[in-house]
């Protein structure tokens, strides 16, 4: 005999905590636990490190190479001292692609462009969501966001580059770059058209439930009855709509020759520069467990502002 | 049955239209012909030429060549996740749902490209290639497809329709394989493979056309040949510097198209009962 698929309502109740917790502590892990992973990854693979960052064929001297960019201890060394000095702000220097130049200040170039650029991206889709909550976006008009969905990032970066190349004297650079690129993140790969119809199913799933349905009798606006059970999946689609646009930047960025972080790490992946991607995707690895605190958080005030309300209807009916 | 067989027909055309190409994609392009000074499909049919003089189809026919496998090969990955993830559901198994649920969340927590590019760095370069990159775009994309499949299974009742069909004495092949996988999570099943298949193909353009851009070599093949983001980045010359390759940019987009509609296609005709 299988057990009920449904799980027990008054356990999940119960440990509403749970999911919250789980996303705290994944949030406190994700920072040291990618550059670890990046670490034995490197020393997983066949051939000496030195010899993966830096084939014979392109360097000579490998073990002074190994050396000099602390690969020669093994990986546990490797790891706890690049740990405890980016603890510190110190992220090390860049092996191949700018030899040298200390990593920190490419990147504290980098992130205020690429915060930029997914800040201005997001206000659209903030916008869709809003709009697809409050039912006030057509369902007539989902082809055409379905269709301006299809279009991948590099199709639209390569039209907004091209735009940006003929009106550079009448916008400017880097700032048309910018507004194009969040343009482009905003519309490519479905990111406007799944915000708004994958609220709207959210919402209209909830829409239709019987408890809003008795609230709307009461005189309460549909809103009000179903925003405490809809924020949770809500928050958790803006953490994945804004992670696809950290990972979008990455094209746009590189296209439209935007100084972000994406341009950073693709750069870097191309000279093999590990100096250069450890720290980069840590800084994403950050940005992602901001990202999952602000889930925990989200979900965690809904869970308390939920049973907030029948322990006032309890008092009233006592 | 309304729209399913013209779906079926429109994909099967479309998708039969990229088998062919990679089939019949030289190994090497045609020698250089700089003494070319029409590019147009109507001085080297049936697409015009590029910058260097040599056919258009056959850059095209090699890039078809690059994406062709690997796509199709990650979106037969993802298809057997999805309904692997509708049959957890489906059979109860709770730790199976958990374990996804939490792969999923780790798997979920960087972006997707990021990812590739680290793998890409850590690649050696003798296994540089399409393959590995749309393998761990085919992973990364795994948990979502699971997790689509098992609320569709859930919203069938879950265990409690495999109890049904059981107390008709149904066996567990008819069951699990007949009415669970083919039956009821088919749409979204094929939907999600086709979607990764697209995407893969969406993966290497951009990987490709980034590096062709910065005149550096691609992750994604060798020198020797060429992809789709070499046809886009002559398109892109004519927009922006008002080059003579307007064809390719057309090409371009035509080939995107072709995978975007088969891709849509397929989806339509698994949908459509």
């Amino acid at each position: 005999m299988a057990r009920s698929s449904r799980p027990d309502p008054e356990a999940s109740l119960k440990r509403w905590w749970v999911r919250p917790l789980v996303r705290t502590v994944a949030a406190l892990a994700l920072p040291v636990a990618v550059p670890l992973l990046l670490t034995l990854l490197l020393w997983a693979l066949p051939g000496d490190p030195a010899s993966i960052v830096c084939p014979p064929e392109n360097c000579t001297g490998t073990e002074a190479l190994a050396e000099r960019w602390n690969l020669h201890r093994g990986p546990m060394h490797f790891f706890s001292a690049w740990m405890s000095n980016a603890a510190g702000g110190e992220l090390g220097n860049s092996w191949r692609m700018q030899a040298g130049v200390p990593v920190s200040d490419l990147v504290k170039e980098s992130i205020p462009n690429t915060l930029a650029l997914i800040g201005l991206a997001f206000i659209p889709i903030l916008l869709g969501t809003v709009l697809a909550a409050l039912d006030a976006i057509h369902r007539r008009l989902d082809p055409i966001l379905h269709l301006m969905g299809l279009f991948p990032a590099v199709i639209l970066a390569v039209i907004a580059a091209a735009w940006k190349v003929l009106t550079y004297t009448e916008f400017g650079g880097e700032t048309a770059a910018l507004f194009l690129g969040a343009a482009v993140l905003g519309i490519a790969d479905g990111a406007f058209s799944g915000a708004v119809t994958g609220t709207r199913s959210v919402s209209s799933a909830e829409r239709r439930q019987r408890y809003t349905g008795v609230g709307v009798l009461r005189g309460e606006t549909e809103l009000s009855n179903i925003l405490p059970n809809i924020t949770p999946a809500l928050v958790g689609q803006l953490r994945a709509r804004i992670l696809h646009l950290f990972s979008g930047a990455v094209v746009v960025e590189v296209v439209l020759k935007i100084d972000g972080l994406g341009d950073l790490l693709w750069q870097a992946a191309l000279v093999q520069d590990f100096g250069v991607v450890l720290p980069v995707a840590t800084v994403f690895a950050c940005f992602s467990a901001i990202l999952l605190l602000a889930q925990a958080l989200a979900e965690g005030g809904v869970a308390v502002w939920i049973r907030w309300s029948p322990k006032g209807v309890m008092e009233r009916a006592a | 049955m309304t729209g399913r067989w013209p779906a079926i027909g429109v994909s099967a055309v479309l998708f039969a239209a990229l088998i062919v190409l990679a089939v019949i994609a030289p190994e090497f392009l045609s020698e250089a012909n700089l003494d070319l000074k029409e590019f147009g499909p109507a001085a080297v049919p049936p697409f015009g030429a590029d910058d260097r003089g040599r056919p258009l189809w056959e850059l095209a026919a090699q890039g078809a060549r690059v994406v062709a496998l690997p796509s199709v090969v990650a979106g037969l990955v993802v298809g057997l996740f999805a309904a692997a993830g509708g049959l957890i559901r489906s059979m109860d198994l709770r730790w199976a749902d958990s374990a996804v649920a939490a792969f999923g969340e780790v798997v979920g927590a960087l972006p997707r490209m990021v990812v590739i590019l680290i793998v890409a760095l850590l690649l050696p370069r003798d296994w540089r290639g399409l393959f590995p990159l749309a393998a761990t775009w085919a992973l990364l994309s795994a948990p979502g497809a699971m997790d689509e499949a098992a609320a569709v299974a859930e919203r069938l009742g879950g265990a409690r329709f495999v109890e049904a069909l059981r107390a008709h004495g149904y066996s567990s092949w008819r069951i699990f394989v007949v009415h669970v996988v083919a039956f009821n999570l088919r749409p979204v099943i094929v939907r999600q493979a086709a979607e990764v298949t697209m995407q893969v193909v969406f993966l290497e353009i951009s990987l490709s056309y980034l590096a062709t851009s910065n005149d550096d070599p691609s992750f994604t093949h060798p020198d020797s040949v060429r992809s789709w983001a070499d046809i886009l980045h002559l398109g892109y010359r004519a927009l922006a510097f008002d080059a003579p390759y307007m064809h390719a940019l057309v090409l371009g987009l035509g080939l995107v198209a072709l995978v975007a509609g088969t891709t849509i296609g397929i989806s339509r005709a698994a949908r459509a009962r």
